[in-house]
């Protein structure tokens, strides 16, 4: 996981994690307005997309969710008093010792790790964890070193129109068959000629024969 | 009475079950005692996960189908989709959903369409 504490040692530390990971075939998409976003909703797409939850071939034991790029983290949005009230705590083991630090505070120090604990804490706590972690790249402003990568946009689908059949494209026929059918259409034609030629005919012959 | 051996019934018994125990890990395939247990807690574990399977991949399905639906829109669900055919008195099941979805995930769309209108 890339510490973002300067972007020149970024680079490396991104590429370097990146070999660890097995992400061949994988869709790398890019979120990129977290800005006025909301944290918490954001947050929760992220992880959706991260476990790979909207793909038909999702299976729970294996990690196939897309790599996920945020950025402009620090512009991210919460309503409400949560800039100054939410407060991140955590216990360092030693009696007493709990510790506190407020959203406005963690985002003076590390705005990528606000949506960091967020969406991981929106993933199951399993053994796939650390490696959805590891598909997690969150930028705090908008400079990425994944520029030359195929980036697809992710966000809120449109309502997309109702998906239109694609016109029939039907098989010119087998030359057997093609002359099957030929054969059955003379056939009708023959029938209803003959029909009418028939009672013609018939009637011709019965008056030949009463006058013959 | 005179002093009676077992002879070899006990063995051919239990070369039974260790050829059944043949390929578990460790002590689980060596051991006399421990192989007896093994194979009962495997055949148990069978039994009971033939009922579980078929749990689990009826959860497999509807996850994949919930997947794919919610890529169409905001508002579009597995509940909503099932809810539209059960109205349309369509019976596909989850597992031909679900495959349909990995396949040809257009017809999947397209039968939504159907069914929502």
């Amino acid at each position: 996981m890339a510490v973002p504490s300067k972007y020149a040692s970024n680079v490396k530390k991104a590429l370097g994690s990146l070999r660890r990971s097995n992400n061949e075939g994988l869709r790398w998409r890019m979120l990129d307005d977290a800005k006025g976003q909301v944290l918490g909703r954001l947050a929760s797409q992220i992880a959706t997309v991260v476990q790979g939850k909207d793909k038909p071939t999702y299976t729970p034991n294996r990690e196939e969710g897309d790599m996920c790029i945020v950025v402009n983290a620090k512009d991210i949005c919460v309503t409400g008093r949560k800039l100054t009230d939410k407060t991140y705590y955590w216990h360092t083991g030693y009696v007493g010792h709990l510790k506190e630090r407020s959203l406005k505070d963690q985002m003076e120090k590390d705005p990528t790790e606000v949506i960091r604990k967020a969406v991981l804490r929106m993933l199951p706590r399993n053994k796939l964890r650390n490696d959805r972690d590891r598909k997690l790249r969150i930028y705090a402003g908008s400079d990425h070193p994944f520029g030359d990568l195929p980036l697809e946009p992710c966000g809120m689908p449109p309502i997309l129109e109702p998906y239109e059949m694609p016109p029939r494209q039907v098989r010119e026929l087998r030359p057997r068959a093609r002359r099957a059918m030929i054969r059955a259409e003379k056939k009708l034609e023959l029938q209803s000629q003959g029909n009418t030629d028939n009672r013609k005919s018939k009637k011709k012959e019965e008056e030949a024969e009463i006058s013959g | 009475m005179t002093r009676i051996r077992r002879g070899y019934i006990a063995r051919r018994r239990r070369t039974k079950i260790r050829l059944f125990t043949s390929s578990f890990r460790g002590a689980h395939s060596r051991l006399t005692r421990t192989i007896t247990q093994q194979k009962i807690r495997a055949l148990v574990s069978a039994h009971r996960d033939r009922g579980r399977q078929k749990r689990n991949f009826r959860r497999l399905w509807i996850a994949r189908i919930n997947g794919v639906i919610r890529e169409r829109g905001v508002s579009n669900s597995y509940n909503r989709l099932i809810h539209d055919l059960y109205k349309r008195q369509v019976f596909l099941n989850r597992k031909i959903l679900a495959q349909i979805a990995i396949l040809n995930k257009n017809c999947l769309y397209m039968i939504s369409n159907e069914i929502i209108k």
